[in-house]
C-alpha cells in the first residue's frame, strides 16, 4: 500500500464514528445544559434524570401505575407508625455502589448510613443545597443540628440527629416533629438518592462530575454541556419489569412485550445537549436521536390538529406518545397593598381590587394561548391541580369567563371611568398602570402581547417590566413584581405539591402572589393532615372556589408533551412523575434510520 | 523598538483598569443576583443569603473588586457558581473545540478572500468585478442565522454529507466530521466582507507608481501581483487577521450552539443565561489582554514587514 492510501486508511478509521457497534444506545438530548450530578447540589431539571439513573432512591414509583404510585427501590416500602410521625426503612440488602477508586478495592454495598448521611449533605453550608427545604422543620433534631453548624461550629457529619437512626446496617429511622403524608414522596425524589461518604470526601468540589451511584446505570463520559454518556452498570442488583397495565390499551401492548424481562434491556443512554430547536428536529429525522419530545415550536410540521401523528411519520414508523404535563401555568396578581413602598393597584381585598382583578382575568383570552403560543399543544386548566396528579378534578369548571364584555360593565360598575387618554383611572381618580413582569425572550413576547391584547380590550393601560429571568425570580420571591405568568410543575404526584401555592406563609417562597387569606390557609392546614379521598377534595374545592373569588390567580393551561421515537425504541410511555424512563426500555436492534 | 515595546506594555495596565471597572460594575448593577437562580424552586431569605455568602456577593464592593483584581494576577477565576467546575479547567476543556472550528475557519476564508479579492482587484471595472461586489453585498445581507439554518437544513440533513450537530472524542473526527460543515458556514459568512475588504486594499497598491514602473521593467502580471502587490497589502491584511485572533478566544456562539459544539461561546452564553460571574469574568479579562497583545504585535509586524516605518 503506498503511503497516500496508509494515510487515508488511518483518517478513515479516525474518523468513524466511536458507537458503530452498539445498537442498544438509546441516544437522546437535553433541551438545556446541566449543571451537574451530586444530588444535594442540583438545581436543574436534566441532571435530574441523570440522578435518577446513576443513584439508588428508598422508594420509587411503579412505571405504569396511573395516578403514580409508591413502590420499593432500595427499600421496602416504609413501616409508619400509628401516629404518623416514625417511618422505618429496611434497605435492601446486596446493592453494590459502582466500583470507583475511592473504595480503595474493596465492593461497597449500599446502607442505611448512607442515606442518614445523603440527608445531612442538604444542610452543609457549603453545598447551598437548594432542596433543604424537603426536610426543613420536618425531622426531630436537624433543625438544631443545622443551626449549630451555621451558628459557627464546624458541620460535624458524625453528630447524632435524634430523628435521624440507624439502628443497625440495614433500617434507617426517621422521626418527624408531625405527622406529613407526603414525606414518602421526599424520598422517592432523585435528589434524596444516597451517596457514600468516602465518595464525597474524596472527590470534594470534583463531586458533581463525578457521581458514583447504585443505580442501573453509570456515568461512563463526559463532555460537559455537549455530552453525557451512560452505561449500563453490570454490578445493578436486578430488577425484573413487572407492573400492571391495567386497562389502558397502549400499557397492556408495553407489558406484553416487556413483562418479566430483566432491567435494564438497553446498554447504554448518550445524552446530546441540543438547545435549538431546528438542530433536534432535523437531528431526530436523520436517525441521530431515537426519540425527542420538546418540539412545541415545530409540532404542526409532524401533528395534525386533532393531535394525530401525520401520515408521513406514521409511514415510517414512527411513534407518538402524548401526555398532559403535571403542572399548570398561571396568570397571578401581587395581592399585597404595597410593592416596596408604592401602592399596589392590584393588590388587597376591597371590592374595587377583586373586581379590578377579575376583569384583567375575563379579559385574557386563554384560548389564544393555547391556539398561538402552544400551538394547540397544550389543554385548558380549570383546576389547580392538573391531570394525572392526586386530587385532581376533571369535572371541574372554572368560574372566571372570558368575557371582555362583562370585565368593562363589572370596571364600570366600580369606578374605574375611562380619563381623557382613553385608559381606565382608579376610583379614586389616580392613573392605573398595569405592570406585567417577563423575560426578553421570543416565547415572552408573545404573551405580552396577548396580554396587552386583553388590557386594551378593557381599557387599561399596561407596562412590561422586562427583565432576564434571574432577576424576575428575584423580584418574585420578594413580591415586588405586581403581574406576571408562572408555572409550576409537579414535585411530586399528591395536590398538596400545588394547593401549597397559595398558601399564606409560603409568600417570599412558593406563593408569588404573596397571597395571606386566613379561610385559606385554615383549609389548607387541615387538608395537610388527611389522606387523599372526598373530604380532602371537598376542602381543595373550597380553596380553589376562595382563590377564584378573590382572583388570585387565573389559571391558564397544562402542556402537552409529545414525545416522538422511532420504531426501534420499545416500551415507552411518559411517566407523570420520573424524569427518565430509560431503565424500562427496550431497543429494537434493527437500525433506527 | 525596546522603548517602543514597553511603553505599549505600560499602557496595559490602565487600559486593563478600565475593562476590570466597567466589567465589575456592570454585573454588580445589571448583571442579576444568581443566588436565586441557584436557590432552586422554594428559596427562603435564609437560603438566599447562605448563599451569597459562599459566592461572596455578600462582601462589599471594595472587597469584591480586591478579589477580582487579585484573581487576575494569580490567573485563578476560582470555580463557577452553577457548576463548581474550576474556570481554568472550562478554559482548557473549551477552547479546543472553538479553536479545532475557528483556526480552520481563519486560515480558509483569509486564503480564499485573498485569491478573490486579488482576482476582482486586478478585473476591476469589468462585468466579473461588478457582479462579484454585487454578490458580495448580497451574502453580506444575509444573517449568519440564515447561513446556519439553511446549511444545516440543506447539507446536514437533506443531502446527509454531515451530521446535523455533535462532536467526538479523537481530534481528526472532531475536525474531518463534525466540524466541517460548521467551518464552511463560517467561511461561507466572513467571505463576502473579506473579500470587499481585501479588494480595497489590494486596489490602493494596483494604482501605485511602483507597480507602474515594475511592469514598465517587462516584469509579468503574475510576478507584479504576487510579488509586489501582497507584499505592500500585507500590512492591513495582516492587521485585519491579527485582529480576529482574539475573537478565537471568545468563541463562536451561534454556531456553536447549532452544531452542538462544546466551545468556550457556548459556555459563554451558558454563563450569561446563569448570571455566572467568574466565567464571565474571565473571558472579559482574557479577551481583553489578547487584544492589547495582538494590537502590539500587529504592531512590531509593520516594522518588520515594512522597516521604513517608524514605531512612536
Amino acid at each position: 500500500m503506498n503511503t497516500a492510501a496508509r494515510w487515508l486508511a488511518i483518517l478513515l478509521v479516525a474518523v468513524a464514528p466511536a458507537t458503530l457497534a452498539q445498537n442498544k444506545v438509546l441516544r437522546i438530548t437535553f433541551q438545556a445544559g446541566e449543571t451537574g450530578f451530586d444530588p444535594v447540589r442540583t438545581h436543574d431539571y436534566y441532571s435530574g434524570h441523570v440522578l435518577e439513573a446513576v443513584f439508588d432512591t428508598l422508594l420509587t414509583y411503579d412505571y405504569l401505575a396511573r395516578p403514580a404510585k409508591l413502590v420499593p427501590s432500595a427499600a421496602a416500602l416504609p413501616e409508619i407508625s400509628a401516629d404518623g410521625r416514625t417511618y422505618t426503612f429496611r434497605i435492601r440488602k446486596g446493592i453494590y455502589y459502582t466500583d470507583d477508586p475511592a473504595f480503595k478495592g474493596r465492593k461497597r454495598e449500599l446502607t442505611a448510613q448512607d442515606f442518614a448521611y445523603s440527608i445531612r449533605r442538604f444542610f452543609d453550608p457549603k453545598n447551598r443545597s437548594p432542596y433543604a427545604f424537603l426536610f426543613t422543620g420536618k425531622v426531630v433534631g436537624l433543625d438544631e443540628f443545622t443551626a449549630r453548624a451555621k451558628a459557627g461550629a464546624k458541620f460535624d457529619y458524625d453528630t447524632p440527629v435524634a430523628g435521624l437512626q440507624t439502628p443497625d446496617r440495614y433500617t434507617l429511622v426517621i422521626r418527624l416533629k408531625e405527622r406529613d403524608l407526603n414525606f414518602s414522596h421526599v424520598l422517592a425524589f432523585p435528589v434524596t438518592s444516597a451517596v457514600a461518604r468516602e465518595v464525597i470526601e474524596a472527590y470534594g468540589d470534583e463531586v458533581p462530575s463525578h457521581p458514583v451511584g447504585s443505580g442501573p446505570f453509570y456515568l461512563k463520559r463526559y463532555v460537559r454541556s455537549s455530552k453525557i454518556v451512560l452505561a449500563a452498570n453490570p454490578g445493578y442488583r436486578g430488577k425484573k419489569w413487572d407492573f400492571a397495565p391495567g386497562d389502558n390499551p397502549r400499557f397492556k401492548q408495553i407489558a406484553e412485550r416487556m413483562q418479566g424481562k430483566q432491567l435494564p434491556l438497553i446498554d447504554g443512554v448518550e445524552i446530546s445537549i441540543m438547545e435549538e430547536t431546528q438542530s433536534r428536529w432535523l437531528a431526530f429525522q436523520r436517525g441521530e436521536t431515537d426519540m425527542e419530545y420538546a418540539l412545541w415550536d415545530v409540532s404542526p410540521t409532524f401533528m395534525t390538529d386533532d393531535g394525530r401523528l401525520r401520515p408521513e411519520f406514521v409511514r415510517r414508523g414512527i411513534q407518538l406518545d402524548r401526555t398532559v404535563d403535571p403542572e399548570i401555568i398561571y396568570l397571578y396578581f401581587n395581592m399585597l397593598d404595597k410593592i416596596g413602598d408604592t401602592p399596589n393597584p392590584v393588590g388587597g381585598f376591597s371590592k374595587e381590587r377583586m373586581a379590578l382583578r377579575r376583569a384583567i382575568a375575563m379579559s385574557y383570552k386563554i384560548d389564544d394561548q393555547i391556539r398561538i403560543i402552544r400551538k394547540g399543544q397544550a389543554v385548558r386548566a380549570q383546576y389547580p391541580i392538573p391531570p394525572g396528579i392526586v386530587g385532581h378534578d376533571p369535572k371541574y369548571v372554572s368560574s372566571i369567563p372570558y368575557d371582555p364584555r362583562a370585565a368593562n360593565a363589572l370596571l364600570e360598575r366600580y369606578g374605574y371611568k375611562k380619563g381623557s387618554d382613553g385608559y381606565r383611572r382608579q376610583p379614586n381618580g389616580e392613573p392605573l398602570v398595569i405592570k406585567y413582569g417577563s423575560t426578553p425572550t421570543e416565547r415572552d413576547r408573545q404573551f405580552d402581547e396577548l396580554m396587552q391584547r386583553g388590557l386594551d380590550a378593557i381599557g387599561i393601560k399596561m407596562e412590561i417590566q422586562k427583565d432576564r429571568f434571574p432577576e424576575l425570580l428575584k423580584m418574585e420571591k420578594q413580591c415586588r413584581l405586581m403581574v406576571r405568568h408562572a408555572a409550576w410543575i409537579a414535585d411530586w404526584p399528591d395536590g398538596d405539591n400545588f394547593m401549597q401555592l397559595l398558601y399564606g406563609p409560603n409568600t417570599y417562597e412558593s406563593n408569588n402572589a404573596c397571597y395571606k387569606s386566613p379561610e385559606y390557609d385554615k383549609r389548607y392546614a387541615k387538608s395537610r393532615t388527611m389522606p387523599d379521598g372526598p373530604e380532602r377534595d371537598r376542602l381543595y374545592h373550597e380553596m380553589t372556589r376562595l382563590m377564584e373569588t378573590d382572583t388570585v390567580w387565573l389559571l391558564a393551561d397544562s402542556r402537552i408533551r409529545n414525545t416522538l421515537q422511532h420504531p426501534n425504541v420499545v416500551g415507552f410511555t411518559k411517566h407523570p412523575v420520573l424524569h427518565a424512563e430509560w431503565l424500562y426500555l427496550d431497543l429494537d436492534p434493527k437500525p433506527a434510520y | 523598538m525596546l522603548a517602543y515595546t514597553l511603553r505599549r506594555l505600560w499602557q496595559f495596565i490602565p487600559t486593563l483598569a478600565g475593562v476590570v471597572l466597567f466589567v465589575f460594575f456592570l454585573f454588580n448593577w445589571v448583571g442579576g443576583d444568581p443566588a436565586y437562580l441557584l436557590a432552586g424552586k422554594l428559596p427562603n431569605p435564609e437560603t438566599i443569603a447562605n448563599i451569597r455568602r459562599q459566592l461572596g456577593v455578600d462582601e462589599p464592593y471594595a472587597v469584591q473588586l480586591w478579589i477580582f483584581l487579585k484573581q487576575i494576577l494569580t490567573g485563578n477565576f476560582g470555580a463557577s457558581w452553577s457548576t463548581n467546575e474550576l474556570v481554568s479547567q472550562i478554559f482548557a476543556t473549551r477552547l479546543g473545540p472553538s479553536l479545532t472550528v475557528l483556526v480552520p475557519l481563519l486560515m480558509i476564508s483569509t486564503l480564499l478572500g485573498m485569491a478573490a479579492a486579488m482576482l476582482v482587484a486586478y478585473v476591476r471595472g469589468s462585468l466579473t468585478d461588478r457582479a462579484v461586489m454585487v454578490g458580495c453585498t448580497v451574502a453580506q445581507s444575509i444573517s449568519i442565522l440564515v447561513y446556519i439554518l439553511v446549511f444545516q437544513y440543506v447539507f446536514a440533513y437533506q443531502l446527509g454529507w454531515f451530521p446535523v450537530q455533535g462532536w467526538g472524542i479523537t481530534f481528526a473526527e472532531n475536525l474531518l466530521r463534525y466540524a466541517m460543515l460548521a467551518i464552511i458556514v463560517g467561511v461561507a459568512v466572513s467571505l463576502a466582507p473579506d473579500i470587499r475588504l481585501y479588494r480595497t486594499f489590494f486596489l490602493d497598491e494596483i494604482n501605485q507608481d511602483y507597480v507602474r514602473t515594475a511592469r514598465a521593467k517587462g516584469l509579468s502580471e503574475a510576478r507584479v501581483m504576487w510579488v509586489h502587490v501582497l507584499r505592500n497589502a500585507a500590512i492591513p491584511i495582516v492587521t485585519n487577521i491579527l485582529l480576529q485572533l482574539p475573537g478565537l478566544l471568545a468563541g463562536a456562539f451561534l454556531i456553536e450552539r447549532f452544531f452542538g459544539i462544546p466551545g468556550i461561546g457556548r459556555e459563554v452564553i451558558l454563563a450569561v443565561e446563569r448570571s455566572d460571574f467568574p466565567i464571565i469574568k474571565a473571558v472579559t479579562v482574557y479577551v481583553a489582554i489578547a487584544t492589547m497583545i495582538v494590537n502590539l504585535v500587529a504592531d512590531l509586524l509593520y516594522k518588520a514587514i515594512d522597516p521604513r516605518l517608524q514605531l512612536k
